[in-house]
């Protein structure tokens, strides 16, 4: 905890909620470009837990988002059906929600690197098959439309508009701490120790199932509480919001950004999240170039945008001349970057 | 992967995320100075159309858009309503609920349109439906059959289609009528569509003296129907009522016919002229629903002018969903005449107190408290198939009914 | 004495079982060679599945070819594009360490331009699409009747199938590949070149895919929605065959062909899906390295 508290006030990190902050408050006005910031925040959260698994744990679950929709399903459910306040519908709904993905990825988290990853993308097809199925629990894919958003607890008003907007900043601001915070933290060397090479990791002492689990764990967790929020942010849930591709595409902010970096997902999440809502008038080509960027940015950019964007800053003599000092001051910032 | 990161100082972070911060901020700014004015009076009066141009019901969207855009043109020839153009503009959804709820948002917000319509896939248009209630803003829906869409309660949307309740409740009646007691077999996809068509059928079967003698749910992403077309011949119905979708829905037909089920004993929930001529020559004789059919005998001298446009425009004949999405623009300009304003309060009363015929058709249009229109379907066969382009058919069957007639929120939540 | 209602049954989840496992195996088949040796996950798998019927269809359709004359012409098509794809995409990544990550990622690029690609051409001018029969006319086993179309689909998979196991085993580039397959600094060694087997298996891989395409266009109507159940399918066949093993694709594709067909008798269809995905977690958890491993 106080390593979480010591975390937040990083100036960094304080300078990223400034400017989310920020950008909620100048878009408030807009309602669209207000609802495409909240979507990008959610998907900041959503992706600093991929980031965690990915980037850090070097686990590349596919099931991301059917966690993430057993969670808003089961928020939804006991928020309109057993009229439970989202404040204590969320939580339990996301602990759920990481619990039933750690029950189905048991079998997979015994596998090494990639393997991993083809398993948790047929988890997820049984995770959307279940979501259609089940049509008592989560009405098919119809959807569950008409959501109400969070209530105010004690006031009987609920959270909507910009409160729900800077709700949703100070969320994504949180994941990235939390991230920081634990990858800072000795159970996050061990998750970079497990990355880097699993038999001597093992050799070393650590048990690699149990911290696999748990940061599979901790990752869905993630994913299940923003998948609450999205549900209650835009006001409707169907299988369609939590499928392979609803997966694939968090991945991709990950990978695209700079994995296992604290900002390189933020930076993915920025560019990926808005592009299908800002494109929306050029239908024909959108998918195109959405895919012929991610081939762009793989072959030329391996590091992701933000290892570019780290490079190009490097080299402006003028940068270089003002980072060079704080260098050496930092040097457990390599561990964080580590790769 | 990230090795540029591994060495950069505490400050490169800092100038990284100011950089990305101002950017975004810069972005959003920009957007704004591009921001459209708001619409006045004596410009065009806008409708918005969210539709699905990609993703997996692209065929359908474009179809509507298609609709859509011949009824618009034809509009403005007509000069217009009120003496103001009638445009629509459109966006795509890409088949995803979150986009639609977007861009319903975005035309509500940036393009301050009087109304929404579109969407062809019911979860996308209860997704709008959500947006659209709750913030006021008027929805046709010209092409989803879901019955929520015009629950109790619902004040700003109005459902031109027939719901898929109704469609069972329909298909229940064709079959007593044209063999009493018969044995039915139900084969359907598991999408909401075929659930609320089945709840239908299910609750009127008794009714009508129909058994249901085999009843098989297929999970989305089917592709081999011939143990379960076994499975049904053994159970010798007289008839096979299929709520399949997409491919999976000509090659289960296929392969009840490959095993001896005769093509007058299979019913299709709906007809779209691609399946219909995906069928092939040996399903001729078999039987389909539809709010709309080129070979239909009410079909108006408008009717028939606007098939023989689409047909050379498009390779082939429209069927219902083009029809639909035709005849949604003007329905949107008979209410708005209605309501002598492009106020969407007055819009919304004038959508409800609306009493007009299709243009294509003469069949009759009116909402109930709730949005719901009254309700009507045929029975076709297929007569014959002259591919690609059209087909011929017959009216079997022709029912109207009252969306009160069954009850329809409590079979299909 | 079975009766002859459930004789029909049976014969049906023979017959429905080998058709749908052989299709299965030879997709799987392919993916399996290109990722044991280029350790390259093809997420675009379904998307190229998708492609060779479509590209079939067009032939058939708008050229008006005969079907069999589409379909060869169809399998030629694919070279070039394997040619295509591995100089432009596939060959930068050959000396990455961690590729598969890369190659996954590249993939996925392709199958969103795929997709995206069909969804506003083919996917606007149809919602299904059907190849004409190879072969008409229906040929009786027992009370059950059977196109001879399908029979013909059941037999030239059948016949591929063999001609890859034949070529893998006997032929020196099977040879070579199968070293490769099982370490490839050894092949190299011994004088094997790796990277020709590396863009061999490629171009055997999307080739065995494209043939599994063609096929299943031939025995099914298809629409774009395809390309993800496949792609997803052969996955999970690779993963409980044992990636790399050509013999684990076909038996586990052929057991996931019939035990679509046959579970469907027991249970509702969409049980029977449940359960088999559920039957492949059990055995990631008793042998995590997939059945066929070596």
């Amino acid at each position: 905890m106080r390593r979480l508290l010591h975390t937040a006030f990083k100036p960094q990190l304080f300078l990223l909620l400034a400017a989310g902050l920020l950008l909620t408050i100048v878009v408030r006005e807009n309602r669209f470009f207000a609802f495409v910031a909240g979507i990008t925040m959610i998907s900041i959260m959503w992706a600093a837990g991929m980031n965690l698994l990915t980037g850090y744990a070097g686990l590349v679950s596919l099931a991301f988002a059917g966690i993430a929709g057993i969670s808003a399903y089961t928020t939804v459910g006991l928020v309109m059906r057993l009229g439970w306040s989202f404040w204590l519908a969320m939580p339990v709904a996301a602990l759920g929600a990481a619990a039933v993905g750690v029950l189905l990825g048991l079998p997979s988290l015994r596998l090494k690197g990639f393997y991993f990853a083809l398993s948790s993308l047929v988890i997820q097809t049984v995770l959307s098959l279940g979501f259609v199925y089940f049509v008592n629990l989560t009405n098919g894919d119809t959807g569950i439309s008409q959501i109400p958003p969070p209530d105010i607890p004690f006031t009987g008003a609920v959270l909507r508009g910009t409160s729900f907007d800077l709700l949703l900043t100070f969320a994504a601001w949180f994941s990235l701490v939390a991230v920081w915070a634990i990858v800072h933290s000795p159970f996050g060397r061990r998750l970079i120790a497990i990355r880097e090479d699993e038999v001597l990791a093992e050799a070393i002492g650590i048990d690699v199932v149990r911290n696999k689990m748990l940061v599979f764990f901790v990752g869905s967790l993630f994913a299940g509480v923003g998948g609450a929020l999205y549900a209650t942010y835009v006001g409707f849930a169907s299988p369609r919001s939590f499928d392979l591709l609803s997966s694939l595409s968090i991945w991709l902010m990950v990978a695209f950004g700079g994995r296992g970096t604290l900002m390189g997902p933020v930076v993915g999440a920025l560019i990926l999240a808005p592009v299908p809502f800002l494109l929306q008038q050029y239908d024909t080509l959108k998918d195109v170039i959405y895919g012929a960027l991610i081939i762009a940015v793989i072959v030329l950019l391996p590091g992701g945008i933000y290892g570019a964007l780290v490079s190009f800053a490097r080299s402006l003599p003028l940068l270089r001349r003002l980072s060079t000092p704080y260098k050496k001051s930092v040097p457990h910032d390599r561990s964080v970057h580590g790769a | 992967m990230g090795k540029g990161a591994t060495t950069s100082g505490i400050l490169n972070n800092y100038v990284i995320a100011a950089a990305v911060s101002a950017a975004a901020v810069g972005t959003v700014l920009a957007a704004f100075a591009a921001m459209p004015a708001r619409a006045q009076s004596g410009q065009p009066i806008t409708v918005g159309v969210i539709t699905e141009l990609s993703g997996p019901y692209s065929f359908f969207g474009t179809a509507c858009r298609q609709g859509v855009e011949f009824a618009e043109k034809k509009i403005a020839a007509e000069g217009g309503v009120l003496g103001r153009p009638l445009n629509f503009k459109i966006v795509d959804d890409q088949t995803n609920p979150a986009q639609a709820v977007a861009a319903a948002r975005s035309l509500d917000v940036q393009d301050n349109v009087l109304a929404v319509t579109g969407p062809t896939s019911s979860d996308i248009a209860l997704a709008v439906y959500g947006y659209a209630e709750q913030n006021k803003v008027p929805f046709v829906v010209p092409v989803a059959a879901f019955a929520q869409l015009t629950k109790p309660g619902t004040h700003y949307t109005f459902r031109v289609e027939p719901d898929a309740v109704g469609w069972g409740y329909a298909a229940a009646k064709f079959i007593a009528a044209q063999k009493p007691g018969a044995k039915l077999a139900l084969m359907y996809n598991d999408i909401a569509l075929a659930r609320a068509i089945v709840a239908g059928i299910k609750y009127q079967a008794p009714k009508e003296n129909i058994s249901i003698v085999s009843d098989i749910l297929f999970p989305q992403g089917s592709n081999d129907a011939t143990v379960q077309a076994a499975q049904v011949v053994a159970a010798k119905p007289d008839y096979v009522y299929l709520a399949t979708v997409g491919a999976f829905d000509v090659t289960a037909t296929n392969q009840l016919l490959d095993l001896g089920i005769k093509p007058e004993q299979i019913i299709h929930n709906v007809g779209t002229t691609s399946t219909l001529l995906g069928y092939g020559a040996r399903s001729i004789g078999s039987i389909y629903g539809s709010f709309f059919d080129a070979n239909l005998d009410n079909v108006t001298a408008e009717g028939h002018q606007f098939v023989d446009e689409y047909t050379q425009a498009v390779g082939r004949i429209p069927s219902y969903v083009e029809n639909f999405c035709y005849n949604t623009p003007y329905i949107v300009k008979a209410a708005i005449e209605k309501a002598g304003s492009a106020d969407r309060e007055k819009f919304r009363d004038a959508m409800s107190a609306l009493n007009m015929v299709e243009p294509t058709s003469g069949v009759p249009i009116s909402f109930d408290k709730n949005g719901a229109r009254k309700e009507y379907m045929y029975y076709m066969q297929l007569t014959g198939v002259a591919p690609p382009k059209s087909y011929t058919a017959k009216k079997l069957f022709y029912i109207e009914w009252a969306p009160e007639t069954l009850p329809v929120y409590d079979l299909v939540k | 004495m079975m009766s002859s209602a459930a004789l029909l049954v049976a014969i049906s989840v023979i017959t429905t079982g080998l058709v749908l496992g052989v299709i299965f195996s030879l997709v799987a088949a392919g993916v399996t060679i290109v990722y044991g040796s280029i350790w390259l996950p093809n997420a675009s798998n379904g998307q190229f599945f998708l492609t060779a019927a479509l590209i079939c269809w067009s032939f058939a359709t708008w050229l008006a070819m005969p079907i069999w004359a589409a379909a060869l012409l169809t399998l030629l098509v694919s070279l070039p594009i394997s040619y295509l794809l591995e100089a432009t995409l596939i060959r930068r990544f050959y000396d990455v360490p961690d590729r598969n990550i890369a190659y996954f990622v590249v993939t996925l690029g392709v199958t969103q331009i795929l997709s995206g690609i069909f969804s506003v051409t083919y996917g606007r001018w149809s919602d299904q699409f059907n190849l004409p029969p190879v072969v008409s006319g229906i040929t009786f086993i027992g009370p059950f009747p059977m196109t001879n179309n399908r029979i013909f689909v059941l037999a030239a998979a059948s016949v591929l199938l063999a001609l890859l196991f034949v070529m893998l085993r006997f032929h020196p580039y099977g040879r070579a590949l199968r070293a490769v397959f099982q370490n490839r600094e050894a092949a190299a060694l011994r004088g094997v070149n790796v990277r020709a087997i590396y863009r061999l298996s490629f171009a055997l891989g999307m080739l065995s895919i494209f043939a599994g395409g063609i096929l299943y266009g031939m025995a099914y109507s298809f629409d774009l929605t395809v390309a993800w159940t496949m792609a997803v399918t052969a996955f999970a066949i690779m993963i409980v065959g044992g990636p790399g093993s050509v013999l684990g694709a076909v038996v586990v594709g052929m057991v996931f062909g019939f035990t679509q067909a046959a579970v469907s008798i027991f249970a509702n269809p969409t049980v029977a899906t449940f359960s088999y995905l559920a039957a492949m977690l059990v055995i990631l958890l008793i042998k995590p390295s997939g059945l066929f491993a070596r």
